[in-house]
């Protein structure tokens, strides 16, 4: 029995499940969405503008792929299934959204307002142990 | 007709890590206390508030049942960190609007319950689930306020030996130590640039304020004013955020401020939500003490001691009384209430007439904090 659940368990796993990203000529983009009557643009995607209310015609747009890394910190704490340490930050992305991740360096290797660029990769382990892979940054 | 609260009863356990208590236990403490000391009997509460994070279904009605004090109105109250904060608020409004004459307001949690480490906070959140905890949201927060301020590490463990200097003298501060500086840079690293002193502690506490009207408080004797009592929520962004001075703080502050008719320059004495030392000197700026970047020269200059020209958390705060989340705004009430009497015995601050609470906290994606309380009392 426990051999044929671990033939059965997934190598990876995705965060969110529902990918919103996009891969293209070597580049990884968020899926946001934009709001068509006042601009406000948003990650994740949303079905209602929260600055305006408008609720028609938001439709999913991709988001830059680069941007500045605005503060970041380096995690001693223990959490389960992360790393330790491991490096998260927010990052502005060149069309204005904030967007937190972590970044694929340590914080002797970074400064306030580092130019970054998104990536994929491992984040954490799901409790299983199965990696799990999502956006996060690296420098330019 | 609005009619204006007043506290005539405080009492608080002591913070610390209690887990041979049950959480009804510790509850109960504080509670009977407080009607000691508003002079009352169970009978006199009309309507009791209870804030909690962790507390679980009903801790309100599983603390009074036990000394028989339900079939009166009880509600629950979370909001994070400003659970209790929030629950005085609704004590002040049940006064205001005449529906209750005594109400008892009851700030609780028991963190040793949850087997240590990080608070543990909401498992959708789509931060949460890539590596968003408390400490990395204030260690980003000082990391960017340094960079903009000059701050320097050395400011940070200033502000971790002040309020050590201050719980020393606190008999119901978790921590009752005195640390230097240098001892809290050679703490280890949690999220850098904060150590683990520059971290609030986790425990166990409770506490409990007795509010009511003018008449009520003036028959017990040295009545204390609710002049302001204001809550606000964080502002939902998804683009650029200042994250060096906290809006939400500055936002329901000067709510505050309007609210008693008086200054920041007004407060006496102040009881602030210091989780992380970093916190503590940007809200002395977003409170108004002073100008961006002033909290510098406060710190090395050591205004905010308890003899400083601005004191700040004389009990220690949340880094030495410690940070048992829900009970937290209501501990905050009891040592203002004391300062105000001219009872907090050794870490009173000398003639307090105005004092000033604020309990901000809560984490979740797209908010500086989910929500922030600050209340002034006066003489």
């Amino acid at each position: 029995m426990t051999v044929a659940k671990a033939e059965l368990k997934p190598d990876r796993e995705y965060f969110p499940a529902s990918k919103p990203w996009k891969e293209a000529n070597g580049e990884v983009r968020l899926i946001g969405m934009r709001c068509p009557v006042c601009g406000t643009r948003a990650f994740p995607a949303k079905d209602i503008c929260h600055e305006c209310g408008n609720e028609k015609g938001l439709e999913p747009t991709l988001l830059s792929p680069t941007g500045t890394l605005y503060s970041f910190t380096e995690m001693h704490a223990v959490l389960k299934g992360f790393p330790s340490p491991y490096v998260v930050g927010y990052v502005d992305l060149e069309d204005g959204v904030r967007v937190f991740g972590q970044i694929e360096h340590s914080a002797a290797e970074l400064k306030v307002d580092e130019p970054v660029r998104l990536v994929l990769g491992q984040v954490r382990t799901n409790p299983d142990g199965v990696p799990v892979i999502s956006y996060k940054f690296r420098k330019r | 007709m609005i009619n204006a609260a007043y506290i005539s009863g405080v009492a608080m356990t002591r913070f610390g890590k209690q887990p041979e208590r049950t959480i009804e236990e510790l509850g109960r403490e504080p509670l009977l206390k407080a009607l000691k000391d508003a002079g009352i009997e169970r009978r006199d509460v009309d309507e009791v508030f209870c804030g909690s994070l962790f507390g679980g279904t009903l801790i309100g009605q599983r603390i009074l049942r036990d000394i028989g004090m339900t079939r009166i109105p009880i509600t629950n109250v979370e909001n994070a960190c400003s659970s209790s904060s929030a629950a005085l608020r609704e004590a002040c409004a049940a006064i205001a609007v005449g529906r209750a004459e005594t109400v008892l307001v009851i700030g609780i949690d028991q963190l040793t319950r949850l087997g240590g480490g990080t608070i543990p906070l909401e498992k959708t959140d789509i931060e949460v689930n890539l590596g968003f905890a408390m400490p990395a949201l204030y260690a980003m927060r000082a990391r960017r306020y340094m960079h903009e301020t000059g701050a320097t590490s050395q400011h940070l463990a200033m502000v971790a030996a002040k309020a050590h200097e201050a719980g020393a003298l606190n008999p119901y501060a978790q921590f009752q130590n005195r640390l230097t500086p240098e001892e809290v840079l050679a703490s280890r690293m949690i999220a850098d640039p904060l150590t683990l002193y520059m971290c609030c502690p986790t425990g166990d506490g409770a506490a409990a304020v007795v509010v009511t009207t003018q008449k009520r408080a003036a028959a017990r004797g040295k009545p204390v004013r609710v002049a302001a009592s204001t809550l606000q929520s964080g502002l939902y962004k998804t683009g650029f955020r200042d994250m060096a001075t906290s809006e939400l703080t500055v936002r329901t502050s000067k709510l505050a401020y309007e609210a008693a008719g008086i200054g920041p320059e007004d407060i006496d004495v102040a009881e602030i939500h210091d989780a992380f030392t970093s916190a503590e000197m940007m809200y002395y700026e977003s409170l108004g003490f002073c100008g961006k970047g002033g909290a510098l020269g406060m710190v090395e200059r050591g205004d905010t001691k308890i003899d400083g020209a601005k004191p700040v958390n004389p009990s220690g705060g949340l880094l030495c009384r410690g940070h048992p989340v829900g009970a937290t705004g209501v501990a905050q009430i009891c040592e203002a209430v004391w300062q105000l009497r001219g009872e907090a015995g050794k870490h009173q601050v000398k003639g307090a007439k105005v004092a000033l609470t604020h309990c901000t906290g809560g984490g979740i994606s797209g908010l500086d904090h989910g929500a922030c309380a600050v209340h002034i009392l006066t003489t």
